[in-house]
């Protein structure tokens, strides 16, 4: 049984010239829901996109499981690692049911035809994401929380044990945010996935993540179980907002209330 | 409690689906994708008929199709063996090539105005093929010269167009300028050699199927099988680049590779065509929208079917330029670019219409 721990050593990721993620050590807990937050361009869904392997390293290595992912055969790493980015391309007038069947693409061989444990992860990813009724529909005409459910039904179809999630409740009103959250949840929960996220939101991050880590400047200020990481201090450093830290009265997890404007202006300057 | 039953109740609570669901959508589509497939079939085999049938002697069709396979007066057997048959098989060729050429660059460009003869590749195998003509090379060796100009024509526009990644209006205008000056380079070595290429002038220049002979036929043909071939095993990864760099690579995709491999596999079959019948335009261009229209989104089947319309449409516009124009000697590519130039303004100036569709 592997554990699918993510883990790089002295990563640096760069877009041309610009570093932006550099030196970065970083263990995520296998098993478990990991969320990576933090202020724009921290370089957050870089990160994610280097633990991917859509960008090459400049400096040091990623590894799942201990072994060094760019090492590893590209198909024989997507059967162990699917991603949703954050904005995917829809290709023009596909259905849903024909968008998820892609999901098997790193199960196939090149001659193989469609078999029957590819159908079967399609109808799995289908109904565990409640979009078979949407099956024939065009994924173009969905709404965006039916469409970012088609989505990750095509990432539960690639049938990894590991799923990494860019900002996938963007765009999205409370109520879908919730829905894909809690999907997420059920499939870390009933499914033993694990899964690596970037969110926005730290009291859903809390709410949902075991495990946290806060990014700024493209490396991690703290990383760790949301109840221990997220304090005042952190959130005043790292998003430069003072606040208070309350206990979420739904869950007990940490719930981040920024100050009042009056108070904020007052305690702004930190000794 | 008895009160009238709310409006709202008798309305069905299910959201409507589209018309026809009760059958999968995937299903409905390979019915659709067969249907016109067997149509398009059909009709590739009555223009053939009539292709053998018609000419300066007319042959009614009795005749006409067993002297293709050598029965009959010799003199009949002659005409459909040695002059009709090669140049309709010629357009099949051409056109299947140019069509499912068309197919893989509009998708890899996901650019409904990629096509080989906007991007200068059918323009480059022209000049290829035309250089070696020049040079007195066997005829067997045009569709070599043919490939090697339209990689060159590809390698031109990556020079130019690639640099600060692709965008459309850039890719295009970049491609008619390419293709326009192989253009002039065909025009020079036809006014400069005009012993060798003279009887073959409009063909390179404009594109034609006349007096293509069962050589040429057969090698381009046996090439063109099996680099459709390797298209349709290529098929599934032009359907995972659909979705995306990002998403293709997070399936296990080499996206650069897999991109330059369907990019050859399209230059190639551009080439092959322009081997035979010269730089034809529109057919590329407008195979994929006419497929598209008539079963919709793009499949394995559907790329099958771009083939099979761009025979259709090639070896139906050589007909009309033989035997329904007024004026006689026309080389085929006047009426497909015809046809060509009101179509590409047109879809240019959708492009540029500042507000899109929701589907861009």
């Amino acid at each position: 049984m592997t554990a699918n721990q993510l883990s790089t050593r002295g990563l640096e990721l760069r877009y041309g010239a610009k570093a932006v993620v550099q030196d970065l050590d970083l263990e995520l807990p296998g098993d478990a829901v990991t969320a990576i937050v933090g202020p724009n361009a921290c370089g957050k869904s870089t990160l994610l996109r280097g633990l991917a392997r859509l960008l090459d390293p400049a400096a040091g290595t990623v590894a799942l499981d201990g072994a060094d992912i760019h090492r590893m055969p590209a198909r024989a790493l997507a059967r162990r690692m699917g991603l949703l980015p954050q904005q995917p391309v829809t290709p023009e007038a596909i259905t849903v049911e024909a968008l998820v069947r892609l999901g098997r693409f790193p199960h196939q061989r090149l001659l193989a035809p469609w078999s029957a444990a590819d159908q079967a992860a399609v109808e799995a990813a289908l109904e565990r994401t409640g979009t078979l009724p949407l099956r024939d529909q065009h994924v173009d005409r969905l709404s965006g929380g039916q469409r970012q459910r088609a989505w990750i039904a095509l990432a539960l179809a690639q049938d990894t044990e590991l799923l990494l999630l860019d900002e996938p409740t963007t765009f999205l009103d409370l109520r879908h945010q919730l829905d894909v959250l809690d999907l997420v949840a059920d499939l870390h929960t009933d499914a033993g996935r694990t899964v690596v996220m970037v969110l926005h939101d730290l009291g859903q991050a809390a709410r949902y993540a075991d495990h946290m880590v806060v990014m700024k400047d493209g490396r991690p200020a703290a990383a760790g179980p949301p109840g221990e990481v997220l304090d005042a201090e952190l959130v005043a450093s790292v998003f430069d907002v003072d606040c208070r830290i309350v206990p979420d009265p739904e869950t007990g997890t940490p719930l981040v209330v920024p100050r009042d404007r009056a108070g904020r202006r007052t305690a702004a300057a930190p000794a | 409690m008895t009160a009238a039953p709310h409006p709202v109740d008798t309305a069905s609570a299910t959201p409507r689906t589209e018309p026809g669901a009760g059958t999968p959508a995937r299903v409905r589509h390979r019915r659709r994708v067969l249907l016109t497939g067997s149509c398009a079939l059909a009709a590739l085999l009555v223009l053939l008929a009539f292709a053998l049938a018609l000419g300066e002697i007319r042959l009614p069709a009795p005749v006409a199709l067993p002297a293709l396979f050598g029965i009959g007066d010799p003199a009949d057997v002659l005409v459909v063996q040695e002059f009709r048959a090669p140049r309709a098989v010629a357009a099949v060729i051409a056109g299947a090539g140019l069509g499912m050429a068309g197919v893989l660059l509009q998708r890899l460009f996901r650019n409904p105005l990629a096509s080989p003869d906007v991007m200068g590749v059918t323009g480059g195998a022209s000049f290829g093929a035309v250089v070696l003509l020049a040079t007195g090379a066997s005829q067997t060796l045009i569709p070599v010269g043919a490939l090697a100009g339209g990689l060159l024509a590809a390698v031109l526009l990556g020079v130019f167009a690639w640099r600060s990644g692709v965008s459309v209006t850039r890719l295009v205008l970049t491609g008619l300028a390419v293709q326009a000056g192989l253009a002039a380079a065909v025009n020079l070595m036809v006014v400069r050699f005009p012993a060798e290429l003279a009887n073959s002038a409009l063909q390179w220049t404009t594109g034609s199927v006349y007096g293509r002979t069962w050589e040429e036929v057969r090698t381009a043909g046996g090439a063109l099988v099996l680099v459709s071939a390797v298209a349709f095993l290529l098929h599934r990864r032009l359907a995972v680049l659909d979705l995306g760099d990002d998403s293709a690579g997070a399936l296990g995709l080499k996206t650069s590779a897999a991109r330059l491999q369907l990019l050859v596999v399209a230059i190639v079959l551009a080439s092959l065509a322009a081997a035979l019948s010269g730089p034809v335009a529109f057919v590329a261009l407008a195979v994929p929208h006419l497929v598209r229209f008539a079963v919709g989104p793009p499949t394995a089947g559907t790329f099958a079917l771009s083939g099979l319309a761009g025979a259709v449409l090639l070896l139906a516009s050589d007909l009309l330029v033989q035997h329904l124009l007024p004026v006689h000697g026309l080389p085929v590519g006047v009426v497909t670019a015809t046809l060509g130039a009101p179509w590409l303004l047109a879809l240019m100036l959708r492009q540029s219409r500042p507000v899109h569709r929701s589907q861009a």
